[in-house]
């Protein structure tokens, strides 16, 4: 993602001289085509924009069933619209807000950031032409949904730990330059009992051959340059880490009870704990499908090869056990 | 454009920024922020509105319907019980039980609507006949009733759909009021901005056309349509007759169909006393005259309604011509005249008095019924008045039914997208079934967080919606130019192919999916378009080999030609040979 931005920048950004200039009609326009660029459905990005209802159809399962779980939702919360209102949701490497806006139309006060400013500026100009979230003098109520121009690792320091019901980063994690620090904030800020979500790659030759061969080299569907093989990151791995987590170094303030149990599996994962599903695109129908948890029992090679989304929850502050 | 490319990026982040700001001040807008805005009130954009009504997805957006005409009297139509509005659509099982789900078939008045039980289909030049029954559809519900179809008055419909909307106030019906213009929001995202009559603008997130034939909304989405005219105008009247004899079923539930080289004409039962007709006549000149001269003497018209069932073809030539003459002439057409014709001609054709075919009024349903009465439809006695009307047919066919770039949130239902050949019934249903799948996209990306105007969120609907309707429209469209030729081979194998149809039950209930019959009990929907798309590629394929027999038929002659040749030939040689 930041890659695509880094060419995306440069190509908007090499074009310009040193000259100065006041604020003028074109240049919002510029910013709107800028924008459009993220928002165009037809684009390089189409696949991200088909990839959001299966994100929200996993985020709504594990929120919803973990409530059940703990008991705490009541029955009408449980039927109620939409299990993540009134949560509060950050989005990490939110880019031009995809995903930060379906979020906030499901009633969760979402806070998406991106280390790039071009991004939130696009981010919140597509926002701000969208009733559900313009920021009217009219009503004084604000939008939930904002965004911010700041890195994880800043927003941990500012704000401190377990700020958020649920953090996600979306097809991030193959492009940060250090996973384990990355993987450390997006954990450290998530509350206690709270949902961290992920969306990469897995390091296979499958997802060699339909990320970085076919989309990229061959069909040019995603710039080429995109995706890094070697930055690619396996179920396994996380589960891993997770199964580590917290360690020495990082439990200052949580509690030193691992996120999964280290007796488990990418295979046998607790229901409970941690989740890898594996994401699958149907070229005929345009349209990604969501495996099923007990498809990376029997295939979870294959099923997992590629695109996956992972769940893992942070135990609750008070261990029950 | 070169001047704004010099500016440095990290002004322009600051312009960005200062846009922002500056829009936040200048947010008090003069329009009017909607969801969905959708153009049209006509059967299409009611059903959708009262679909979405029922739906969850209208306590989380913004709904608003605009019709130029006057909704109330819509609202308030009313008819005597004996008396039918001449717009009639039969509603396949899969609309009607989609109208169920939505709540909207409850306010349909049952009573002024008929199941279409059986249907009769004959060639009218080779006489050929293939009969449907509803019981020959497998049905998975067992209780239901068999039918394939309802008939059911347009208005009927479109008042339930009316009184369904009032008990969901929250969707905004804006009537008589006309759209003046749709234009782009270029100061925001380009969204829609739909500028009322009333000054009133609506600025929208998604933009549904349901606004017929010569949609503006399509128009404002730059998607090109293609079709043409058929050089046909289809007459519409409601038709009065006697009632079924005691002897036959007490019911009329039949309808009847006979492909004249002409066009098809249709008769479709309302009650046991009434029928609605739909007869599509090329030219079109001799549908106006038809018209004229009905208004001058409506017997004329229920004469030759009742000689267009019965009369061979060549008859019914010579029968038009007497009507284009007498308009031609500007001269007055005399149901006497015409009744007399009718009478000679059957005559001629040595058609029994006591027969079925013969439409002499003198022996009207008293004693037992000829032998042959179930096949035809009943004598019609008298025209309704004021039902009398003829449009022109046209194919027509969107190529895309989203909008995209600068035509972005729109989407096209119904005429709007689509518009076909009445000979099926399908115009309505394909309508009602863009309807139901759009409502359920809409429906899946509220429940996602989705935005219902992007093009992702309503790519299924295009997806599904586009080959279905294509698949149906190609097979209505070959139907019909099959049908209006009398070239002698194309005759023959047609003679044969519907012989043939009725034979294999297969091809027989596929063919029924034009007439609508699939259980009504379908209550997995992805299955019922399933289903029907395999129904209609089957009618498809069907017309493939049968374009294939056409030609093998057309060889046939040849080559038949070629044997009296070359017999011809060989007798000269004998002749020769023995003359030597």
């Amino acid at each position: 993602m930041q890659s695509i931005l880094r060419n995306y920048i440069r190509r908007h950004a090499t074009a310009a001289t040193r000259q100065n200039s006041s604020v003028n009609a074109s240049e919002i326009s510029f910013f709107s085509k800028l924008s459009s660029q993220w928002w165009d459905e037809h684009g390089e990005f189409a696949f991200l924009h088909r990839m959001n209802p299966i994100r929200m159809q996993l985020i709504h399962e594990k929120v919803r069933e973990m409530g059940w779980e703990d008991g705490a939702a009541s029955e009408e919360k449980l039927s109620s619209r939409s299990a993540l209102d009134g949560l509060k949701v950050l989005d990490i490497g939110c880019g031009g807000g995809l995903f930060s806006e379906s979020l906030a139309r499901q009633g969760a006060r979402t806070l998406g950031i991106d280390a790039s400013e071009a991004n939130i500026t696009i981010a919140t100009l597509h926002s701000q032409a969208d009733p559900n979230f313009r920021v009217s003098s009219a009503s004084p109520s604000p939008s939930n949904l904002s965004y911010r121009q700041i890195s994880a690792e800043s927003l941990l320091a500012e704000s401190g730990p377990e700020q958020y019901d649920v953090v996600c980063s979306m097809e991030v994690l193959e492009h940060v330059d250090n996973p384990a620090d990355f993987l450390n904030s997006c954990a450290q800020l998530v509350k206690p009992g709270g949902h961290l979500f992920l969306s990469t790659i897995a390091r296979t030759p499958l997802a060699y051959f339909l990320t970085i061969f076919t989309a990229e080299t061959l069909l040019r569907k995603v710039t080429p340059g995109t995706h890094t093989y070697s930055k690619f990151v396996n179920p396994g791995e996380l589960v891993e880490y997770f199964q580590n987590y917290p360690t020495s170094l990082t439990s200052k303030t949580t509690t030193s009870q691992p996120w999964i149990s280290p007796s488990s599996s990418v295979c046998d994962l607790r229901r409970t704990e941690a989740e890898v599903r594996g994401m699958i695109y149907d070229p005929l129908r345009a349209k990604w499908h969501l495996a099923s948890r007990t498809a990376s029992l029997w295939g979870g090679d294959l099923v997992n090869g590629c695109n996956y989304l992972f769940w893992v929850r942070k135990p609750n502050a008070s261990p029950s056990q | 454009m070169a001047s704004t490319r010099r500016v440095p990026f990290r002004s322009l982040l600051k312009a960005g920024r200062h846009a922002l700001r500056t829009r936040q001040y200048s947010s008090a807008r003069v329009s009017d922020d909607c969801d969905i805005v959708i153009v049209g009130g006509g059967p299409t954009g009611l059903a959708l509105a009262s679909a979405l009504g029922s739906s969850a997805v209208s306590n989380r957006l913004r709904i608003v319907l605009v019709e130029g005409g006057d909704l109330s009297k819509v609202h308030g139509w009313s008819m005597d019980s004996d008396a039918y509005s001449n717009r009639v659509s039969s509603l396949t099982n899969a609309s009607q039980s989609f109208l169920r789900d939505t709540g909207a078939w409850s306010h349909v008045e049952e009573s002024r609507t008929c199941p279409m039980e059986d249907m009769e289909v004959w060639d009218g030049v080779s006489d050929a006949r293939i009969s449907f029954h509803a019981s020959d559809v497998p049905t998975t519900g067992s209780t239901e009733s068999q039918q394939m179809a309802r008939l059911t008055e347009n208005l009927n419909l479109q008042r339930g759909l009316l009184r369904h909307l009032k008990t969901h106030p929250e969707i905004e019906l804006i009537d008589k009021t006309k759209v003046e213009s749709i234009i782009r929001d270029e100061e925001e995202g380009q969204w829609p901005l739909v500028k009322l009559a009333n000054d009133r603008i609506l600025r929208t997130r998604l933009l549904i056309g349901a606004d017929g034939f010569n949609s503006p909304v399509r128009s404002y989405a730059r998607i090109p349509s293609y079709g043409w005219f058929y050089n046909t105008q289809a007459i519409v009247a409601t038709m009065f007759h006697s009632p079924p004899s005691l002897y036959q079923n007490s019911l009329h539930t039949t309808a009847y169909q006979r492909f004249l080289p002409s066009g098809p004409i249709a008769f479709l039962p309302l009650s046991p006393t009434a029928s609605s007709l739909v007869w599509s006549i090329n030219p079109p000149e001799l549908a106006q005259a038809l018209v004229a001269s009905a208004s001058q003497d409506p017997s004329v018209l229920s004469s030759m309604i009742n000689a267009a069932f019965r009369l061979p073809t060549i008859s019914l030539k010579y029968l038009y011509d007497v009507v284009m003459d007498a308009r031609t002439k500007g001269v007055t057409l005399d149901g006497e005249v015409i009744t007399k014709e009718i009478r000679w001609r059957e005559e001629s054709h040595g058609i029994d008095g006591n027969s079925a075919y013969a439409s002499s009024s003198t022996q009207l349903s008293q004693g037992m019924p000829s032998l042959d009465a179930a096949s035809l439809p009943p004598l019609v006695t008298s025209i309704q008045p004021g039902t009398v009307a003829s449009f022109p047919l046209k194919y027509n066919h969107a190529e895309t039914y989203l909008g995209e770039g600068l035509g972005a949130r729109t989407v096209l239902v119904g005429d709007a997208a689509h518009t076909v050949h009445p000979l099926a019934g399908q115009g309505l249903n394909q309508g009602l079934a863009d309807v139901e799948c759009l409502s359920k996209c809409i429906a899946e990306a509220v429940a996602n967080g989705g935005d219902v105007g992007s093009y992702t969120a309503l790519l299924p609907y295009a997806q599904e919606r586009y080959t279905a309707n294509h698949t149906i429209m190609s097979a209505v469209d070959k139907l019909h130019k099959l049908y209006s030729t009398e070239f002698e081979p194309v005759v023959w194998a047609r003679s044969v192919g519907l012989e043939v149809l009725n034979e294999l039950d297969i091809v027989k209930s596929a063919v029924m999916a034009t007439a609508g019959a699939h259980s009504s009990k379908t209550t997995n929907s992805a299955d019922a378009a399933v289903g029907i798309n395999n129904g209609w590629s089957v009618v498809a394929k069907g017309f493939e080999s049968y374009a294939s027999t056409v030609k093998a038929a057309r060889m046939a002659s040849q080559g038949a030609v070629g044997l009296i040749g070359e017999g011809l030939q060989g007798i000269g040689r004998i002749i020769t040979n023995s003359s030597k």
